[in-house]
């Protein structure tokens, strides 16, 4: 009883306290580096270099009025940003942080929540009922420009799910299992991270993902200069923040599946080399956060060099070049995984 | 007309693995990546360090003394009150044994361009203008009299 129940609810509250942490904290990271970027400081008058930057802006967002539009569909208004926030949160509870157990009380703890068998499959099923979260908050808000953001955000980011999941496909092929544990096991197996076995799959998860996020260079839905601010225009306070908190959760996300799909989630790099064996010193949890760490580094870090994709122009790359190169790698893949047994 | 620079057509295969290997998106990539370094950030975080401006800036007005007797160097010969465009100046004088004396000097800096015109009229260095340009208050009291002119502008450190 006590380990069906108890102990993931601690868990589960754990993590989210964490995430929500993360996320106010990717925030600050993302106006700090995109600031060192273009040669500026950013905030560093709120805390010391800035550091309670994050607070201030979560305590502004609470306090501002609450507007709903004349005209805007009352109850979807209001209820669009929490179907875009629950599925982005809710993943992280299949997602394993390392493996290694220890007991609390008696009752063995992993790191993670849970492993599900369809792991991989679970996470690709919620992004997509992120999607609704979109197009009903644009919708529902009665208004030009959040329409035609929306319209655009979820074609954009159905058009991608396409080309990722098959990206995600030639993982599949060497890891033989859906679960997520399985598949960094497989890593270790293999002595290699699948990014080294897959180095197209995985830019082609990468190109996807941030699409997915709706993130530069492919964030023309929400471009603050191109559609006012795209689907989230009517909102503000706190229905805008818990927008802004499921997009970076969506970021975090789709890092913590690079880092677990691509990168060897909890395994230091040459897992199976003797030689290397003193990078077993540090504990899998940080070589996780060190990774995912990297990948939302990238994410800012291509948002502060890259110019912004046309609409017909993302439209173009996810369909015309994406899909049948990832389509061809799965091939490729499997011809040379049935043939040679690499 | 001679061009600066040709066109010359690259080959279709360095143009197409380009592409493919993304290699002037990695360019893109390194140089701000380079950008990041703390020579490059020439941001002054303006409470704590004050930008230098010249010296022939023109701020806030000042009344100079003599700085051995301390008697002011104003002369009153109200040359400054003419030249101002805006008549934000007013002196006022009083004859003492054929010598005028200075007794009361408002200046309105509100109204003030702070075109220099009056420190350019004044024969002597009495009126200058300083450096200083922090000049808001909280109160309405852009008159300043004789007294505070002599005085010279408060400046307010920061720590933080």
């Amino acid at each position: 009883m006590v380990e069906y129940f108890l102990i993931p609810a601690v868990q589960i509250l754990i993590i989210f306290l964490v995430l929500l942490l993360f996320v106010a904290y990717a925030t600050y990271l993302e106006r700090k580096v995109v600031a060192f970027m273009q040669v500026r400081l950013g905030p560093m008058r709120v805390g010391p270099y800035g550091l309670l930057q994050p607070i201030a802006d979560a305590v502004k967002l609470m306090f501002k009025e609450d507007i709903v539009p004349a005209g805007a569909d009352k109850w979807i208004f209001m209820f669009a940003p929490v179907i875009t926030m629950i599925p982005a949160f809710t993943v992280f509870s299949v997602i394993p942080f390392s493996d290694s157990h220890t007991t609390v009380f008696g009752y063995p703890v992993h790191l993670y929540i849970t492993d599900v068998n369809v792991g991989i499959l679970f996470v690709l099923a919620l992004s997509s009922i992120g999607v609704f979260g979109i197009i009903l908050g644009g919708w529902s808000s009665n208004s030009k420009y959040p329409l035609l953001g929306s319209l655009r955000s979820a074609a954009q980011m159905v058009s991608y799910e396409v080309a990722m999941g098959f990206a995600i496909v030639s993982v599949l092929i060497y890891s033989r299992s859906l679960s997520m544990i399985d598949i960094v096991n497989a890593q270790k197996d293999m002595g290699w991270w699948f990014a080294v076995i897959q180095p197209i799959g995985f830019f082609i998860y990468l190109i996807c993902g941030v699409a997915e996020t709706n993130r530069a260079p492919f964030d023309l839905p929400e471009a603050e200069s191109e559609l006012v601010a795209g689907f989230h225009t009517e909102y503000s306070g706190f229905r805008f923040a818990i927008y802004f908190m499921a997009e970076y959760a969506n970021m975090i996300l789709i890092s913590s599946i690079a880092a677990t799909l691509f990168w060897g989630g909890w395994l230091s790099p040459f897992p199976n080399v003797k030689a290397l064996s003193f990078l077993q010193v540090v504990p899998g949890v940080v070589w996780f956060f060190l990774k995912v760490f990297f990948f939302m580094y990238l994410y800012i870090w291509l948002r502060a060099t890259l110019p912004r994709f046309r609409y017909d122009q993302l439209m173009r790359v996810g369909w015309k070049y994406l899909i049948p190169i990832s389509i061809g790698n799965v091939i490729l893949t499997a011809v040379l995984r049935l043939y040679f047994r690499t | 007309m001679y061009r600066l620079t040709t066109f010359k057509p690259k080959s279709f295969i360095s143009e197409f693995f380009k592409s493919i290997f993304l290699i002037d998106f990695i360019k893109g990539l390194v140089v701000t990546f380079y950008y990041q370094r703390p020579s490059e950030n020439i941001t002054e975080q303006y409470p704590k360090e004050r930008p230098s401006v010249a010296e022939r800036f023109r701020g806030a007005p000042r009344l100079n003394k003599d700085p051995e007797n301390g008697e002011t160097l104003c002369i009153a010969c109200k040359l400054c009150q003419l030249a101002c465009p805006i008549d934000c100046i007013e002196v006022g004088s009083e004859k003492i044994e054929k010598k005028n004396i200075l007794t009361t000097f408002t200046y309105d800096i509100g109204h003030c361009m702070y075109c220099g015109l009056c420190e350019d009229a004044c024969p002597t260095p009495a009126l200058e203008l300083t450096q200083e340009f922090e000049l808001a208050t909280y109160q309405r009291d852009f008159i300043w009299d004789r007294k505070r002119l002599e005085d010279g502008p408060v400046i307010t450190k920061y720590k933080r």
